[in-house]
This record gives C-alpha cells, sequence and structure tokens, in this order.
C-alpha cells in the first residue's frame, strides 16, 4: 500500500456487507476514526433497515464558509437528513429504497466513503471555479496591462483541519497554488521530511515533468502575506513547514479535477505516513545491527565456559565423570 | 626442548601463584581466596582453600623452607598461614598499619621476614615478635610516591627492591634489629640501618614499574617498565652512580614479570601473552627470543574444544557465525592472556631450568628453559 | 575498504592494543576502592597521554589509557544533516543497550558520539584481541550502516514523491 486510499475503508466494507443480496439488517453503532481527527458514526437509530452516517469534521464551518454545503446537496441530495447531534453532517440510506442494479449500488456505496473527501472539496472546487473564471478576464488584458506578481488573483482559502495544520487554497489566472502548512514535532521527522520533500521537489526534473511544482521553505510563501496567525520565518522555532503545490491548468480541466481534488487531499497524510513508515524501518535495521554488534562482542569470551550447566530452577549440576 | 606443561586450573585471572618446595602444591590466587591445589599424576587437583580476605588477593608466597604461606589482598591485610595438628591452614592476621591495599607480598630468603607492598605508599617488612606473639611490621615510607607495585628480595634478606607507579625502582635496606644479622658490605652499601635508599632509578619515560629482581648473585638489579623495557643496572660501590644501567626497549607489549634465570640471563612475561628471553651482561643486553614454539602445529597439553551439535547452534545462534569454521579466538600463544607471575620452578646454584607462569587466562604453566 | 581506511584502522587497532595492558589496581585515593582509575583520575600518575587518531576533520578516535581502565571514544562520520540524525540515533539506540554491550559507556565523551570504557575486569573476562576486533568491526561497520541507512532513505523519498506525483501527469 503505498498510496493511500480517498474513500474510507471501513465505512466501504461496511455498507457493502449490509448491501450485500440477502444480507439481513442488523442494527449498527460504530464511531469510526479517519485522517484528521475526523470522526464518523455509523448507527440505526429508528430501525434496522435505516443507517445513518454522520461526519464529525473539526473545520466544518470554515468548509461551510467555501461552499460545503451546495457540494454535499449535489452529491447526496435526498440522502441528507437534519445532522445528528454533536455532528456535523448527516446522511442517511434505507436499506429498503435501494438501487436495484449492482452499479448503482457500488456507486452509493462510494459516495457515502467519500463523505470526508467531498466535504474537503468544496474549497478546492470553488477556487478552481475561480481560476476559470480569472483564466477568461485574463484573456482581455494585453501582457502590460495584467496584473503582476503574487497579489494578483483572488483570495486566499485557509482550512484549519488540525489543531495546528492547515491548507491554504488560491487562484490566479493560470494557476491555482495548495499550500500545506505542517508540523514537525520531532527534529528527526523534521530531517526525514525535508528528505522526501527535497524527491518531491526535484521528482519533476527527473521523468514526472506534467506533475505539479512542488516548493518548501520553513517560513510563510509570499502567497500567504497579510495572513494572521502564521507560524514560522527566521528563527522561529516549532518545525512548520509550508509544502506548495502549484497546479498548472492542465491539472484543472473539468476532466480531471474530480481526480487531482481527490489525490492532493491524501498529501500531508500520505507524506507523514511514509515518514513514519521510515523511521520503523530504520529502527528495525539499528536493532538488527546491535544483534550483529553483539555477536561480534560474544566472541571475545572464551570458549568453554558452559561447563557448569543450571538447571530451569537455577541449581546447578556437575557432570559425572 | 619439551613442550610447556600447561594446567588450565579455571576461567578466572591467577594474580599470583606459588609453588611448595617440593613442587606437589600449587597455590594461586583466584579473587578473594586462595586454592591449594595437589599434584596427582600429570594433573593438580584442588584440595584446599583458604579463606579469610574479602577483597581480591594479590599476593601469595610459599615459604620453600617451613611452608608458611603469606597472603596479601586488596582489603589491606595480609596473613600468614600455617597448617595445624588436624591438616586445616590457620591464618594469622599481619599487623600491616596500611589503609590502602596491599599490592604485593614476598618471603625473604631466611623466612624470618616478608615484605609487603602497598598502595599507601609504604612498604610494610613485617617480622615475628616472640615475646607478644604477632607479626609486627615496620614502614619503608621514603620516598615513595605512589602505589608499589612489586618486592623483590636480595640473596641477604637485608635489601629489598620495590617497583612502584611514580616510575622509579629503588633498593631499600630492611635491616632489623635482633631478627636479622648484619649484611656484608656490598656494592650496595657497606652500614645500612633501616630505610636506607641504597639505589633509585627512574625508568626513562617515567613509566610504572612492573616488576624488581635481584639477579642470583645480588649484585645486579633488573626492572621492567610500562614502556616495554627492561632495565638492569649494575651498581658501583655505595654512594657512588652505577656502573652501568642498560635499558633494552622492545616492540612488545609491556613486560609484567621477569626472573633472572643465571647471572646473564633474564625471563620476561607480561601483555603479550609469551615468555620472552634476554641475554647479556654490564656491557650490553639484548632480547634474544621467546619460549613459544613454532606455532603452526598443535599443541600437545592444549585441551580440544568438544564440538556438539548444540555447540554449533550455540555458536551460530550468539556469536553468528558456525563453530565448525576458522576458530581465531585462540591466540597463537599458550596463554590465552596477559601472564601475571614468573617463577622459578627448577632452580639449583643460581641457575634455573624450569620456569613457571600464571595468567589472567587462569592457566598456570610450567616451562622448560 | 578505501585507501584511508585501512590505515586508520590499523593505527587504532595498535593502540588500542597496546592501550589494554591493564591491571587490577586498586584505587590509592580512597581506602578499600577500586575504580577505574580513567573515570576517577585522582591520581596524575596513573593516567597516560591520552592519544587522538584522526581520519580527518570528522571523523577521529580519542583513546585515554590508564591503570586499569580505558576509554574510547569514537566520533562516527556525518557529513550531513541526515547523517548526523541517523549517527544520533543510532548511537543513543546502542547506549540504551549499554548493559548488554558490558563495555559500552552509557555517555559519550563530549566531542564525540559514542564512548567505550573497558576496564582491567572486561580484560580478563574477555579476550584482549577480541575485544579490539569487536571496537574495530564496530568502526567500519558504523559508517557502512549509516550510510546504508541514508542511501535508503534517499531511495525510499523519491519512490514515494514520483508515486504521488505521477497520478497528476
Amino acid at each position: 500500500m503505498l498510496l493511500l486510499d480517498y474513500q474510507n475503508v471501513l465505512i466501504e466494507s461496511l455498507l457493502k456487507d449490509r448491501f450485500a443480496p440477502g444480507a439481513t439488517p442488523t442494527s449498527i453503532d460504530q464511531v469510526v476514526s479517519d485522517f484528521d481527527n475526523v470522526t464518523f458514526h455509523i448507527s440505526t437509530p429508528e430501525s434496522k433497515t435505516k443507517i445513518l452516517v454522520s461526519l464529525a469534521i473539526k473545520c466544518y464551518p470554515e468548509l461551510a464558509k467555501y461552499g460545503a454545503e451546495e457540494v454535499l446537496q449535489r452529491e447526496y441530495g435526498s440522502l441528507i437528513v437534519q445532522p445528528e447531534n454533536g455532528y456535523d453532517f448527516s446522511v442517511q440510506v434505507d436499506l429498503e429504497q435501494l438501487p436495484s442494479s449492482d452499479e448503482e449500488k457500488t456507486e452509493l456505496i462510494r459516495k457515502i466513503s467519500l463523505l470526508k473527501r467531498n466535504a474537503m472539496a468544496a474549497p478546492f472546487e470553488q477556487a478552481f471555479d475561480e481560476f476559470a473564471s480569472l483564466q477568461e478576464q485574463a484573456r482581455q488584458y494585453t501582457s502590460e496591462s495584467a496584473p503582476q506578481g503574487v497579489r494578483e488573483g483572488g483570495t486566499v482559502r485557509a482550512i484549519h483541519y488540525r489543531e495546528e495544520e492547515a491548507i491554504y487554497i488560491k487562484a490566479s489566472h493560470d494557476r491555482v497554488t495548495v499550500i500545506f502548512s505542517t508540523i514537525f514535532r520531532e527534529e528527526t521527522d523534521r530531517v526525514y521530511g525535508k528528505v522526501f520533500l527535497q524527491e518531491f521537489v526535484d521528482a519533476r526534473k527527473r521523468g514526472v515533468q506534467n506533475a505539479p511544482q512542488v516548493l518548501a521553505r520553513d517560513d510563510p510563501p509570499l502567497e500567504l502575506q497579510g495572513i494572521p496567525g502564521l507560524k514560522g520565518g527566521k528563527g522561529a522555532e516549532g518545525g512548520v513547514t509550508y509544502v506548495t503545490f502549484v497546479l498548472f491548468p492542465r491539472h484543472l480541466t473539468p476532466q480531471r479535477r474530480a481526480e487531482v481534488i481527490s489525490h492532493i487531499q491524501t498529501f500531508r497524510d500520505y507524506f507523514h505516513y511514509h515518514i513514519k513508515a521510515s523511521k520503523a524501518y530504520i529502527h528495525s535495521r539499528m536493532r538488527r545491527r546491535t544483534a550483529d554488534f553483539l555477536q561480534v562482542l560474544r566472541r571475545a569470551r572464551p570458549e568453554a565456559e558452559e561447563k557448569e550447566r543450571k538447571t530451569a530452577s537455577g541449581r546447578t549440576f556437575t557432570v559425572k565423570s | 626442548m619439551a613442550a610447556p606443561e600447561v594446567h588450565h586450573l579455571f576461567h578466572a585471572p591467577i594474580a599470583d601463584h606459588s609453588f611448595s618446595s617440593d613442587r606437589s602444591t600449587l597455590a594461586v590466587a583466584r579473587d578473594n581466596n586462595v586454592e591449594l591445589y595437589k599434584r596427582s599424576g600429570n594433573a593438580f587437583r584442588l584440595q584446599d582453600e583458604l579463606r579469610g580476605h574479602d577483597k581480591t588477593i594479590t599476593g601469595v608466597d610459599i615459604a620453600p623452607r617451613s611452608g608458611r604461606i603469606v597472603t596479601s589482598s586488596q582489603d589491606r591485610n595480609a596473613y600468614v598461614w600455617e597448617p595445624s595438628k588436624n591438616g586445616e591452614w590457620k591464618p594469622t592476621l599481619v599487623l600491616l598499619r596500611i589503609n590502602r591495599a596491599a599490592t604485593c607480598v614476598r618471603w625473604c630468603p631466611s623466612e624470618n621476614k616478608f615484605a609487603v607492598g602497598s598502595g599507601a605508599r609504604i612498604i610494610a617488612v613485617c617480622y615475628f615478635e616472640e615475646e607478644n606473639d604477632w607479626w609486627v611490621s615496620k614502614h619503608l615510607k621514603k620516598p615513595l610516591r605512589s602505589t608499589v607495585t612489586s618486592v623483590a628480595w636480595h640473596p641477604n634478606s637485608v635489601l629489598l627492591a620495590a617497583g612502584s607507579t611514580d616510575g622509579h625502582a629503588r633498593v631499600f635496606s630492611s635491616f632489623i634489629k635482633g631478627t636479622d644479622e648484619r649484611p656484608e658490605p656490598s656494592a650496595w652499601g657497606e652500614r645500612l640501618p633501616f630505610n636506607t635508599v641504597c639505589g633509585e632509578y627512574l625508568n626513562p619515560t617515567a613509566g610504572w614499574v612492573h616488576d624488581v629482581a635481584f639477579s642470583p648473585s645480588g649484585d645486579a638489579l633488573a626492572f621492567c617498565a610500562h614502556d616495554s623495557s627492561v632495565t638492569i643496572v649494575y651498581p658501583s660501590a655505595p654512594e657512588q652512580p652505577p656502573q652501568a644501567v642498560i635499558s633494552v626497549s622492545t616492540q612488545l607489549l609491556p613486560f609484567t614479570s621477569l626472573l633472572w634465570s643465571s647471572e646473564t640471563e633474564l625471563v620476561c612475561a607480561g601483555y603479550d601473552c609469551g615468555v620472552y628471553r634476554f641475554s647479556g651482561s654490564s656491557d650490553g643486553w639484548q632480547l634474544t627470543g621467546t619460549l613459544e614454539k613454532d606455532t603452526s602445529q598443535s599443541r600437545p597439553g592444549m585441551e580440544q574444544r568438544e564440538e556438539s551439535a548444540l555447540n554449533m547452534f550455540r555458536s551460530m545462534d550468539l556469536k553468528g557465525r558456525s563453530g565448525a569454521g576458522v576458530d581465531d579466538t585462540k591466540l597463537k600463544t599458550v596463554h590465552q592472556n596477559s601472564i601475571n607471575t614468573l617463577r622459578a620452578y627448577d632452580e639449583s646454584g643460581g641457575q634455573v631450568a624450569k620456569i613457571s607462569t600464571g595468567g589472567v587466562d587462569g592457566r598456570v604453566v610450567v616451562w622448560n628453559l | 575498504m578505501s585507501q584511508s581506511l585501512r590505515p586508520y584502522l590499523s593505527c587504532v587497532r595498535s593502540t588500542l592494543t597496546a592501550a589494554l595492558s591493564l591491571s587490577n589496581f586498586a584505587s590509592q585515593a580512597a581506602e578499600r576502592h577500586n575504580v577505574p582509575e580513567i573515570e576517577a583520575a585522582s591520581s596524575p600518575e596513573l593516567l597516560l597521554n591520552p592519544l587522538t587518531v584522526s581520519r580527518n576533520a570528522e571523523e577521529r578516535v580519542l583513546v585515554e589509557p590508564s591503570v586499569n581502565s580505558v576509554r574510547v571514544s569514537i566520533r562516527i562520520k556525518q557529513a550531513d544533516e541526515i547523517e548526523h540524525i541517523l549517527v544520533h540515533k543510532f548511537t543513543r539506540f546502542l547506549t540504551q543497550r549499554a548493559e548488554a554491550f558490558f563495555i559500552l559507556r552509557r555517555k559519550a565523551v563530549p566531542g564525540y558520539d559514542i564512548s567505550f570504557l573497558i576496564t582491567n575486569l572486561h580484560t580478563e573476562e574477555m579476550l584482549k584481541h577480541k575485544l579490539v576486533d569487536f571496537i574495530i568491526e564496530f568502526m567500519e561497520e558504523v559508517d557502512k550502516e549509516i550510510s546504508e541507512m541514508k542511501l535508503f532513505l534517499n531511495a525510499r523519498a523519491r519512490f514515494v514523491a514520483e508515486s504521488f506525483l505521477t497520478p497528476f501527469d
């Protein structure tokens, strides 16, 4: 498993079981955690046939500001119910009113398991739309009169989706910039992260030419000028790193945008997941190497030391000659 | 030359060892106890243990004629052990009056005194006081500036040589009125009251002096130091500079013990695990060879390591290699670790024919010269 | 083995072999004590001159001998931040297992990454020349291990980055 899934696998498999032909409805009450402190609650509060899936996400008010409700309305339509107490958004499926064909069922499962992705997608969609209109406007400018520099373009959309980390999205007439701010708790993570980010930055030079441009820096990029509450910068501590993805028009076409939005959302978790995995591997390597060193050291002990043997209880017995 | 006789007693350092005069009893210092081994056939069997010290024993010496054993230990004490009527060994505490470790002990040739070196910058010269039924001591203090590592007696039982970690080898008088007879005047001195310093020789690099020894005649002194050298001193006359001081430097690891096998030959051993010979006179000295035989062939007398499936798997697991492969664990020398002491084993008329060595590897080896 | 490594290691080997000439030596400063003199440092005449063997500005070994103990400290090559953190993690990992390693000092001497403290008890219990072998092998392997870990990290990072960016292509 190299890339992370976009959907929540647990919801997917649970619904698949329930939707299977011949499955008897049972009562469910499960809380499911996802990345970025997102919590799902899957339950059957009214009857065994009505499955309620609720989503709690820290930055829901921000997402709503950037049009999350419209996106969710579009995706889930009639499934939406009043949000469950303590959650931000709920959908309900009635097992007695499932679509008949298998494809439609699979599509429904997929849709519900992508709840988090869809909620988070709203600001991206807005930004992509804004890009389209800015691009349209830009056609009217001559090259001299075009607005210059980073001040051009629309507003920055900030999503504070974790305690100290955020995603910033900014559209302009020729690109959409997505900036992840991320924190390294340990020095080791920071150094490993640096190695990884360097490879992200260099990837375009080797082979993956059409990928978004990636930039990494420790102080806030110019795109975020004037945004309050940013950490990092010269001499600042806390291990903040800003990772900028520059999405070019080719990534923003209507045919590709769904996939691009899904994929870029997983960046932060993918990145940290691989740092942790590398740490674990290196740790196990050190363990093995330490065992090797111990073997070498044991060679220094003289042989035939084992004349005296001990029983399990610690008593020694002597060999009678 | 006959092969050396190897006795592997245990897996622990032998700080010092001593044979009885008939060579049937072997006393070895093992941790806090002295173990007495009795010869039976070609081997030595553990016979008795002298328990009493509560810290590492640093020296053990059996008086050749009386059979009394003296021991010294890092617990600051020395004991004289005598066999009682029921065959047990009875210890008598010696009043050393030192407050640091005792580092070495040797009976003087006349056996009425012994000297104990110590970490308190003192050599305790001990003798028996009949009226009090005590072993008491007189202290040689000046000019010792550090731990005394070794003591050695002149044949006249009055002169005492001592090596120290201050880099000096010294010759003292340990004359005790009422115990000793007035010695003949010699090149070392004529009148010799207690604590007369008859000679003081500094190792050129101020390396720790590990061992000192008088030649069989008593007219020369040799000492070995931590700079891997052996120095031989020929005194000329009392209060005069010596007629010759010859230092032989070697490329070997330092020697910890030396022994005159004759008036013109020295045997040294130490951290290199082997025994080396030097020969010369007041005109000059040189390293002449080793007692180790050519190493390519297997040596008789070395125990064969038992090779079982269990050992093989154990070796693979613990040491990461199969037991059957080339084993480079063994040194090519007979002793597998540093040699601590050299002793004369067979001597007649100032000519030593056999010597014994005791090492950190728990072996006592008897060598033919 | 590179050209400069061989003389470096053989120099360390002969220095260590000589330094491991230790004896059971009781303290002359404290009554009934027997402590590593190199740590106690209570009698200057019992300490020998410390010796540094340097391969280059980055890699060196400090050997501090005394009458009954030797302290051997190793500065491991660390060319960049990654090597630095790997060395730091690895030596910490080892030091936490100091008990199993007998001769490992729990704290490295300042300016070095890892220190060993070998006392006369160790040279009595174990074979001197094998202890030297161990330290030499340790020095060889540690360099190798650090550079292998670094290569691994770079390779993995490259693979991970390309895998993530390829779907955009």
